[in-house]
This record gives structure tokens, sequence and C-alpha cells, in this order.
């Protein structure tokens, strides 16, 4: 998949772009580089459901950090 | 040190792709962090914090994920076991269907779900993601955490019955999607309407934290929620009921349950069936509209049956629609796509029939008293399931019993109002998807019409139909028919998703390739193009279709415009119209016209078709007319109109032009008479002219001879007489370049300008033709009488106008009476010449004899001359021979009588020679205040132009009807008075300039009384 990536690399911007229009439709306060990460690491067979569990995990840690300061 | 602590069994990839992720959502506590440090080595201090922090979170993200991957699949290790094990669970269109169904539940315009269609239709078609549903539901996730915290809250909540059973929307709110289980089946998403009872029951699964005991748990959490539920209801009940059914309570509370149960598994049983529209046991359908319920149960069920039979009659009122035949292909194809809808109905039907198989089988098992509770299927239950479809069903018989009396485009129309401005989204999304199903013929009819010019419309649903049938007219009327009347709009017809322009440029493409190809023949073209360019079309894409449009419209209109440019000749005939038919060829005109002058000077009957063409051909060879094409001369023709008696031959000659099949589009049987009316008025105009320039030339030679020996008796006439013709040439020479120049070529340039432009249609050309032919018709001074007209030229030029192609007619034929009159002048002169010739001759001769060469007869000639009172010269001759035997004095006595007639007549001319010239000059006067109101800016030029030295005075006339041309009779009568007097004066003013003495004059002034007595009595 990375050999597709490099390969396509215009193709896999149009991709990040539109998935980009649709996270900020479903607001979900993910900006483009941790967009693409996380694509990558779903493309690399990181179940979503998990991961989604990991961002919200970690978002809540931040503001918990946050808070506490 | 994320290296070392990895563990062997993640992949690197992962492991660095979720350590930035990781980096980039944490927070910035660096900063935080950098100023409570005391700065002693803030960098390495906050390198060494975040590595740990960092590190922690990473353990913590992978124990998260690693937990997933065990509950959710059992070979951990593999990534493609991982992948493999939710791809076969899920689908790729159940993430988007989440998504789009969240979008559309939150916000109240589909807008944003449509939109979220768009953008996944876009990403369905990239190549590059293998797992779009992934990501999709990624976000799905992460925006449903945005609103909603505690999952596992979330999960129990979504699980208790008071969400399945009541208003759960309202206590939802904008939450979570409907966790009903096996209600996939929303008739709004038809495509995954069977296999979502399935797909969707199994994408709840993650929705839990702990899928694995998932299945246990739900099952305790509908047992406590039955508990609830029934608490609840018996409280709704409560509520709904004290007032009138409160002593029932009780007996309901310990009755009906059971009672009202077994009850309920027979109408579970049946439910089904009825949904079908078919009668069962306890419901029984009395007709086609009505549903028999039992009438022996508790009020709650009742209310339920009511709800649940809401579906059974429609749906079969529905299948009974599609049933029936009859209709155009519209309603056909609505019929179709009701019945598409129908099926997934009776998808949801067996799906529902299955729950409640599945869980009348598990009541007989258990022989529990709350078996069909936790069964799961209970009236009220499917009463829910069966909304969405139930709505579907009221929307789809509302079309129907709408689409009754409708047909074709009216249909299309009516669901696109649907669609288009319906609040509620379901109906609009629901109307969308069944208009594409309908439009299907309608786009078809479309197709077939702007690529092949052909009209399949059997049931006239199209928006273009066939014109009145027109075959019982002579074929030059069919050849223009097939432009204008053959096809018409038919704005009934048009239906609400294609504009009125557009419209118009889809009748007018259809129209065109038709017409290339029956009236120009160019068949093989339009197959051509046809095969090239036909796309399919349907609805939705309108872009697509407004370009495939816009595209066939500017090919088609390119190709008429090359055929009738280079096959008919279109500008060229145009061209040789104006050449010929409005005088533009000079040389031609004048050749004709000096040619057929004296033909044309005979009675009309007398003009004989072949003089007129061989002089037409004679022209035509002699003039520079020869260099045009033959095709062109050719279709020139002349010919006398409709003879009418006593006219002569320049009255009713005329050139025409042919104008044959394709070409008379645009020069129209009516625009080639307009044509020819043009001509005539320019006709008569030149040949007055003509007439005028003859005379001019005679008067002018004959001044150098023979006038010269009459200057004494006649020259001032003949002075006033060049005056007049003068004034007449001007008029008549400011007329023609009038017309031929400031109406006519500015006319033509324009034309040639609109015709000229690249994108111009064959309408533009019959419309920029008609114009020109207004424009020519109406500046020329020749407005139309015919009322077709009329709303185009301004009604308050109309009735001027009329007048003036009268009044110019009056003044052109006064101008010829006025030739002629002059002719007797001339005649006169040359008379009054040859006999004073006579006289010197005779006196010659007598004095040669030795005679008086005067005698006393010769200077008073009236003494003798008793019998003079017949005025006419030619009678003369008869007196001459009568007086034979008289020889000496025959001459004189002749030349007596000659001079006493001649007297009369030149007297008698003068007279007419003033008339004529006051009332040119009334004439014009009145002309020249007509055209200084005109609105028209050319017009008033007209009449500054004749009038550029002011030497006419302008006689203002009123618009008002009667009174203004009665003062305007009297005003000329008055005028006329005072002209004769001032003529009369001028006449014995002119006596005196001359040798003649007045005396004289007053003697045949008291003469010409007498004659006329004379005559009157001799009469």
């Amino acid at each position: 998949m990375p050999t597709d990536a490099d390969n396509k690399r215009q193709a896999a911007r149009d991709v990040i772009d539109i998935l980009e229009d649709i996270s900020k439709i479903l607001n979900t306060n993910l900006n483009r580089t941790e967009l693409s990460l996380c694509v990558s690491l779903i493309e690399n067979g990181v179940n979503p459901d998990a991961l989604a569990a990991v961002i919200k995990d970690l978002r809540k840690e931040a503001a918990t950090v946050n808070r506490g300061q | 040190m994320s290296t070392s602590t990895r563990h062997p069994a993640r992949p690197r990839r992962i492991d660095d792709a979720l350590s930035q992720l990781v980096d980039s959502l944490t927070p910035a506590l660096p900063i935080t962090a950098i100023q409570e440090e005391d700065y002693s080595d803030p960098e390495e201090v906050l390198a060494a914090a975040e590595e740990h922090r960092h590190n922690a979170y990473l353990e913590r993200a992978w124990r998260i994920l690693d937990t997933h991957v065990s509950t959710n699949a059992a070979d951990t290790g593999s990534p493609s076991g991982r992948r493999g094990s939710l791809a076969g669970t899920e689908n790729v269109n159940n993430a988007a269907d989440l998504i789009k169904r969240k979008l559309r539940r939150e916000n109240a315009s589909p807008e944003l779900a449509v939109k979220f269609s768009n953008m996944y239709s876009k990403l369905l078609t990239q190549p590059v993601l293998s797992q779009k549903w992934g990501i999709l539901y990624l976000l799905y996730k992460l925006s449903e955490d945005n609103e909603g915290f505690g999952e596992q809250q979330y999960g129990e909540r979504s699980r208790s019955p008071l969400m399945d059973d009541g208003n759960l929307q309202n206590m939802l709110g904008p939450r979570a999607p409907l966790p009903r289980r096996g209600t996939g089946p929303r008739a709004i998403d038809s495509d995954d309407e069977g296999p979502a009872v399935s797909s969707s029951a199994s994408q709840r699964v993650p929705l839990s934290s702990k899928p694995e005991r998932q299945s246990s748990l739900r099952h305790e959490g509908l047992e406590q929620s039955t508990v609830r539920s029934r608490a609840t209801s018996r409280a709704g009940y409560e509520g709904a009921t004290t007032d009138h059914e409160g002593d029932d309570r009780p007996d309901t509370a310990s009755l009906a349950p059971p009672r009202g149960g077994s009850f309920e598994y027979g109408l579970l049983r049946d439910l089904p069936f009825n949904l079908q529209g078919l009668s069962s046991t306890n419901l029984q359908f009395q007709s086609a509209t009505s549903l028999k319920l039992p009438a022996n149960l508790p009020a709650p069920i009742i209310s339920l049956l009511n709800s649940l039979a809401e579906p059974c009659l429609l749906y079969k009122g529905l299948s009974a629609f599609v049933e029936s035949t009859e209709g155009g292909l519209v309603n056909q194809s609505l019929r179709a796509a009701i019945a598409n809808e129908l099926r997934s109905y009776l998808s949801l039907v067996a799906t529902l029939e299955s729950e409640i198989r599945h869980a009348l089988a598990a009541i007989g098992d258990a022989n529990e008293p709350n078996g069909v509770r936790n069964g799961g299927v209970t009236l009220k239950r499917c009463v829910v399931w069966t909304r969405d479809a139930t709505m579907a069903l009221r929307l789809m018989s509302l079309i129907v019993e709408e689409s009754k009396d409708k047909k074709g485009g009216q249909l299309i129309s009516l669901i696109h109002g649907f669609s288009s401005s319906h609040g509620d989204p379901f109906v609009c999304a629901f109307a969308e998807k069944l208009l594409a199903h309908v439009t299907q013929p309608f786009y078809d009819m479309l197709r077939s019409w702007i690529y092949d010019g052909e009209l399949s419309d059997p049931y006239q649903e199209f928006f273009v139909a066939e014109g009145k049938n027109t075959s019982d007219e002579d074929p030059r009327r069919i050849a223009t028919s097939v432009w204008d009347t053959k096809y018409v709009l038919d704005e009934k017809m048009l239906p609400s998703i294609i504009t009125q322009e557009f419209a118009n440029k889809v009748f007018l493409i259809g129209k065109s390739l038709n017409f290339i190809r029956y009236a120009c023949g160019d068949s093989a073209w339009v197959e051509a193009y046809s095969k090239e360019a036909s796309k399919e079309l349907r609805y939705g894409d309108t872009a697509t279709l407004e370009i495939s449009i816009d595209e066939a419209y500017k090919t088609t209109m390119a190709r008429l415009i090359h055929l009738m440019d280079n096959k008919f000749k279109l500008f060229d005939h145009l061209q040789a119209l104006k050449k010929y038919l409005l005088l533009g060829q000079g040389d031609f005109i004048a050749l004709l016209m000096e040619s057929l002058a004296s033909n044309l000077d005979r009675p009309a009957n007398s003009q004989y078709r072949h003089t007129l063409t061989a002089q037409l051909e004679h022209a035509i060879r002699a003039s520079n007319a020869q260099y045009d094409s033959p095709d062109v001369l050719r279709r020139l023709d002349a010919r006398m109109l409709e003879l009418s008696h006593g006219e002569i031959g320049w009255d009713c000659f005329t050139l025409e032009y042919k104008i044959d099949a394709p070409v008379d589009v645009v020069i129209t049987p009516y625009g080639s008479t307009q044509y020819l009316k043009v001509f005539n008025f320019l006709w008569r105009v030149k040949r007055v002219e003509f007439a005028l320039n003859s005379t001019w030339r005679r008067c002018m030679t004959g001044a150098r001879g023979v006038l010269t020996h009459v200057d004494d008796k006649v020259g001032p006439d003949w002075k006033r007489a060049r005056c007049v013709i003068a004034e007449m040439i001007h008029f008549v020479c400011q007329l023609q370049y009038y017309i031929l120049f400031e109406v006519i070529e500015s006319s033509w340039d324009t034309l040639q300008a609109a015709i000229s432009k690249s994108e111009c249609t064959l309408d533009d050309l019959i419309v920029a033709h008609k114009e020109y032919l207004n424009s020519i018709t109406h500046k020329g001074l020749l407005g139309s009488a015919s009322p077709r007209y009329g709303s185009s030229t301004s009604n308050a030029a109309k009735q001027p106008e009329e007048s003036f192609l009268s009044q110019l007619h009056q003044i052109l034929k006064t101008m010829l009476s006025y030739k002629d009159a002059v002719d007797g002048l001339y005649s006169f002169s040359v008379a009054e010449f040859t006999r004073r010739q006579e006289l010197s001759a005779k006196i010659e001769t007598r004095t040669a004899q030795g005679r008086w060469g005067v005698t006393d007869r010769d200077i008073n000639p009236r003494r003798t001359n008793s019998r003079g009172g017949i005025s006419m010269a030619s009678t003369s001759d008869m007196q001459s021979m009568s007086t034979g035997p008289d020889g000496l004095d025959t001459p004189l006595t002749i030349s007596a009588h000659d001079l006493a007639a001649d007297d009369h007549m030149l007297a008698s001319l003068r007279v007419r020679l003033h008339d004529l010239s006051a009332d040119f000059r009334s004439r014009l006067n009145i002309l020249l205040g007509d055209l200084a109101y005109q609105p028209d800016i050319d017009m008033r030029f007209l009449g500054v132009v004749m009038n550029f030295n002011e030497v006419y005075e302008p006689v203002k006339r009123r618009r008002a009807a009667g009174p203004s041309s009665r003062d305007k009779e009297k005003e000329r009568e008055r005028e006329r008075a005072k002209r004769k007097a001032a003529a009369a004066s001028q006449a014995t003013g002119s006596g005196t300039e001359g040798t003649g003495s007045f005396p004289r004059d007053m003697r045949r002034e008291r003469r010409d009384g007498f004659e006329q007595g004379a005559n009157a009595a001799a009469a």
C-alpha cells in the first residue's frame, strides 16, 4: 500500500481531501495530519473501532491534562 | 525507546503511525510545562517529560487496540485476520449509511446528507483506499463521540425498551440512531432494505465496547425493559384513560394482558397477511378502502390495529394501481417504480413475518406468560417497524391519487414538486428516488427528440406536440408549416424539472433536426449526428444534461445555418431580393423601366406576358445583372397583377422573385407579399421620377429650340412649370434616397449583422428577416394594414402610417397629372410655334406675291369667326376642308380659329397647372407635418431633408379623428381658394409681364366664359 500511495500521490491527496470534507461535516475535530495518519493506520489493518477508542482516550487524556493545568 | 518496548507482534508501520498520531493528539503540554519549570534545563526536562508521556500514551493506545483485536477476532496476530474479521461482517455501505442517517437525523435539511452522498460517491471512485468503510466508520465514531459521551451509558440506554417502543425520537433527541433491532428496512434506502435487517443488527455489534457480552447484556436489558415498559405503558394508559375507563382499570390490569396477549398472538400471526392486503380471520377487508376490526378488543389494541390498518389498506390500493394497465409511458413507469417500492415493502413484511414466527415459536417453546414480550415482537413494535414503510406508502398513494388525471410532464412536475418543495426530507428523498424511475421514459423521449429529431410519444406526454394537421393546404404552406406549425411547444406538459428556456432550446433542437431531415433532405447528416452524439440521459445529473443539450443545440443550429447558406443559398436569395425587388440594382431597373415605358403606358389588358419577360430578359442581359448566378436569375419573373379595368400597365406591372421550399421558412409567403408591396411602391416612385425626368428633358431641349419662339406667350408658364417640376423632382429624389439609402440599406446592414452572428439560429434568422421587412415597410412609409403586424408597430404610429401610403399615392398621382398637364403645355407650345411658323411663312409668300403680309383678319379674327365655340383644335382640319373654296382666306380662318381654341386651352391648362401645383404643395405640407411628429427619427429626418430650407410650411394636424379631418378639409378648401386668388393674380401678373396686354387678357377671360356657355348650349 505504501507503494500504491507513492505511485498515486495525487490520488491519495484527493482521497484525503474528500475525507477531510466528510470529517468536517461530521465534526470529528481531526486535522489533516491526523486524518492521514488514521487513514494509514486503518489501511494497515487497525480496527477502526479500536482506533476511535484510542483517539477518544487520548483526547480525554489531553482534556484532563489541560484541565489539570 | 518506543522501538525497544514494541511488542513483537506489533507491526512497525502501525507503531510509527500510531506514535505520530499520539504526538499530534497530545495537547500543548510543553508550553505550560516550561513555564512551571525552573528553566535550569528546560529542553532536557521537557524532552524527558514528553518522552515519558508519549510512551505512556502509546502503550495505552496499544492496549486498547489489542483489546479490540482480541475481542473482535480469534486470530490476533495476523493483520489480515484482523481485517478480514471485520470486513466479513461489515460492508462499505453500512458505514456510509450510518453517517447518512446520522446527518439526516441531526440536520433539518437534507443538504448535508446530500453533500455527504456526493463526497461518498466520489470517494468510492478513488482506487487508493482499500478500507474505505474503515475510515468512514472511524469518522462516524469520532463524530458520535463529540455529541454523546460515555459509550457504555449510551449502549445501555439504547437497549432500553422505551427507545424501542414509544415516541423514541423525542426522548433520544438528536443523539443516536434508533437501535431498532431488525428494523433496517426503511423504504427510503431501498438498496439495503432486505439485507439491512441482518447487517444493521451486526453493525450494532461494535457499538458496545464489550461485544462478547453483548447478547447476554441485551437479554438482560430486554428483560428489565419489558418490566419497565409494562410499567410505563400502564402508567401511560392511566394517564390516557383515567377519565372514562377508570373503573375498568383493575380489570384490564389483571385480565387484559393474558387475554389481549393470546389475542395478540393471533393478530401477530395474521399480521403479515394483512400487511399484504389479504383478509384474515380477525381482520377482514370489507372493500378496497376499509378494514373490519374485531369488535371485542381493548381500546389500546384497537388503536394499534388502527395504525396497522393503514399500511394494509394503502398497500391494497397501491397494488391495485400497479396491476392496472391504462395510462401513458410515464404512468407506466410510475407504476413500475411503485411496484419496486412495494417489493421492498413486501421484503419488510417478510422480515417481519420471520421475526413473528421466531417469536411465536419461542413462546410455544417456553410457555411463559411473558413469552411474547420476551420474543421481542409485539403489535406495538410492529407499528413502529412499519412506520417508515407506512409513510412511504402514504406518499405513494398520495401521488397515485393526484396523478389520476395527469399525464406525462404534469405527472413528473407533480412528483418533482414533492421532491423539491416538500418540507419533509423523507418525502423529498423518496420522491426523488421515484423520480429517477418515473422520468425514464421522458428522458428517452427527450433523447430521441434532441438526437434524432423524432417525436416518439405515443401518448402525447412530451412537452413537444405535433401541430395541427395541415395536409389540406397547398404545398407552399406545408413547407413553411414544417418549421412553424409542424410541432408546437405544449406548456402544459412541460415538467418542472426543465426550465422554460431549456425547453425552448430542446424544442428548437428537435425541430431543427426534423427540419433538416425532412425539409432540407439531409437525413444522412442527422443519422450520422445522432449516432455520434447520442448519449444516455437520465434524471439527476442536470449538469451533464445541460451540457449535452447545449452541445446538441450548437451543432444543430450550425448545421442548419450551414445548409441554409450553402445548399439553399438563403443569403444569396436575400441579396437578390434586395437587388431586384428593392431596386438595389440601379442599372437593371433603369434599363427595365426604359424598355418597358412605352409598353406600360398602354392599358393593362393589352400587356402580354411574353413581351414583359422579353423585356426583362433584355434588361438582365444588358445590365450588370447578367453576372448574377443563373439560379437567382431563373427565379426572377415579370408579370401583371390581377387586372382591373381601366388601369394602365404601370399600375399592375410587377417583378416577382420565386422562393421555393426550405427557404420560404425565412422568406415566408407573407414576406414575399411584403416585398412585392415595397417593390410596387418603389416602382411607382421610380416611374414618377422617370416621367418627370423625361418631361424635364423635353422641356430642357425644347427651351433651346421650340420654346424660345413662343416665349412671349407661354414663357412665364414654362418658368413656373419648371419650378414646380424641379420641386417635384426634388421630392421624388429625396423620397427615393430616403427609402433606398436610409431605410433599406440601413435595415439591410442590421440584417447582415444579425445573420452573420456565429450563434445565429434559424429562429434568429426568421426574426431578423421579419424585423428587416417590418422596418422597411414601416419606415418606408408603407405601414401595413395587415392586422398581423399591428402589434409590432406602435399604435400611435399606425394610424398616420396608413395615411402616409395614401398620401404618397395622392402626391404621386398629382405629380403624374401635373406631368400630363406640362406635356399638354408643351404640345400647346409646339402647336403655337408651328402656327406662328405657318403664319410667318404665309406672310412671306403673300409678300412675295405682292400683297399685304397681314390682313385684317389676321389681327382681329374674332369678328369673322362667329362660329367659334368648338374648342378642339382637331376640328379645325374639318373646317378647313369645308371652307376649301374660300382659297386665300382659308389659312387665316384656320389660324384664327386655332388661336381662339388655343387661347382657351392655354387658360384651362394654366388653371390646371396651378391647381395641381397648389394641390401638390398642400399635400406635401400635410405630409411634412405628419412626418415632423413621427416617433421614428429616420422619418423625421425625411421631413427635414425634404424641407431643408423651410420653403414648405408643414401643417400640424391634430390626432383627433372626426373634427380634425373636417378642419383639414376646410383648411384645404380655404387654401385652395386663396391659391386660386393668388393664381389669378399671378396669371394677370404674368400677363402684364408678357407682351400680351391687360385688356386682352380680360377679354380672354370673358370669352372663356362665353365659350363655356356656348359649350353648354351645344351639349
